[in-house]
């Protein structure tokens, strides 16, 4: 493990899941769950003659901001694409709940709480969804989480970070859009299914996933920053991703409400109008809706310096 | 198959060293593994469990192991693999890596 300045430095991208979950944190102050001493790997995959990991591909645990309590699920993409199976899924969902039991705990025993003291939760996506070779037990992983989200709302912020290679697509893609902010580099993509899967499906007039400017045009930082998927754009450096969540973990839990996707009728409201505008659009290109949320110089949107994109762009307001 | 587990026993006569601490290093990535590297008295010796599905490398891998206990000069350690397709050279690679983090060289 690199010592906790070098961390700052890395690349959040090319940093491991360990990594990030320490790094995220205040110094030396990260406690891992669960972790890969305790041999809570999966035993699915060991039937299916499938390498194994201790940690079965998910860091968990809890460390400090300033003041603020953090729960850090932490996910590793380099083992199976970061899907999420019976283990480590449970290891995601037991992680919120203990930081609502944590809370609950707090707010009874102490009323004078400041916003700062409450603790959060920060989820580091890098997954493709579903671990297949688990089916319903990963399947049903994912509704636990959400379930867990759920519980979480309106007491325990559920802050996501995506900077990761894999991304955050498939199932847990449903899983970061449920939860109450979306903090991303513009290496971070973030979607549903994902571009070689509808490339397979529908074939490579409808996407070609070997394009990469068509598929971070589509599902990368900067154009979820525009259509409002994204809260915050960030540098690439663990610093970055810190630095902004530091900000976030202090705000009163009111604050995140503006701050969500779904989760209210008028929230479900500007999704519908959003549908809307799509289907009258047509859009060809994410370029023609870049233009359509008044960025004159859509078509170089893409290539601008990071700097000048998030100072002068325009998002979409619906 | 299903995966295959093997377990092994190295023991130098040289005087040996254990660890301080334990260590978890790597990622069990495609052609990559991680290894827990925890003290434990075993007399000397360091004792090995390997989980893998590559089957009818078992002499490759304890050579590799050998190696890396007789240019360690390690004892008193329990080695856990979880291994997914890793070559000879990146075996050695982690290993070496979670020894130099396990006595900070």
């Amino acid at each position: 493990m690199p010592k906790w300045n070098d961390i700052q430095e890395q690349s959040f991208l090319e940093s491991d899941a360990r990594a990030r979950a320490v790094g995220l944190v205040d110094e030396g102050t990260f406690t891992e769950l669960a972790g890969p001493f305790d041999r809570f790997y999966s035993p699915h995959l060991e039937t299916l003659g499938e390498a194994v990991e201790f940690d079965d591909g998910i860091v968990t645990g809890v460390g400090k901001i300033g003041k603020t309590p953090v729960f850090v699920i932490s996910q590793e993409g380099r083992f199976i694409g970061g899907s999420v199976g019976e283990v480590g899924g449970a290891k995601m969902v037991n992680t919120i709940r203990l930081a609502v039991e944590f809370y609950d705990k707090l707010v009874a025993e102490h009323s004078d709480l400041t916003d700062e003291e409450k603790p959060v939760v920060v989820i580091s996506f890098e997954t493709g969804g579903v671990r297949l070779h688990e089916s319903n037990a990963g399947l049903l992983a994912h509704a636990e989480v959400m379930d867990q989200l759920q519980k979480a709302r309106h007491k325990v912020p559920v802050i996501t970070l995506i900077g990761s290679k894999v991304g955050c697509f498939g199932g847990m893609g449903f899983v970061a859009a449920a939860t109450d902010a979306i903090i991303m580099s513009e290496y971070g993509r973030l979607g549903l299914t994902g571009p070689e899967v509808i490339e397979q499906e529908m074939g490579k007039e409808e996407f070609d996933s070997s394009d990469r400017a068509l598929v971070f045009r589509t599902t990368g930082g900067r154009h979820k920053y525009i259509m409002g998927d994204c809260n915050v754009l960030v540098h690439g450096k663990v610093a970055d991703f810190r630095e902004a969540l530091g900000k976030l973990a202090g705000l009163p839990v009111s604050e995140f409400e503006k701050m969500r996707r779904i989760g209210s009728p008028e929230l479900v409201e500007k999704q519908l109008k959003l549908v809307a505008l799509a289907a009258e659009m047509q859009p060809k290109d994410a370029r023609d809706v870049w233009a359509k949320a008044g960025n004159a110089d859509a078509a170089t949107l893409d290539s601008k310096p990071f700097d000048e994109f998030v100072a002068s762009v325009k998002r979409l307001e619906v | 198959m299903a995966l295959n587990t093997l377990e092994f026993h190295v023991k130098i006569d040289e005087g040996t060293k254990s660890i301080d601490k334990p260590v978890h290093l790597g990622v069990v990535g495609s052609g990559d593994m991680e290894v827990l590297m925890e003290p434990k008295d075993l007399k000397g010796a360091v004792s090995i469990k390997l989980v893998t599905p590559v089957a009818g490398f078992d002499e490759l891998w304890k050579r590799v192991v050998e190696t890396f206990v007789s240019e360690t000069l390690l004892g008193d350690v329990h080695l856990e693999i979880n291994d997914n397709n890793a070559t000879p050279a990146v075996v050695l690679l982690r290993l070496r890596q979670a020894f130099a983090e396990a006595t900070g060289e």
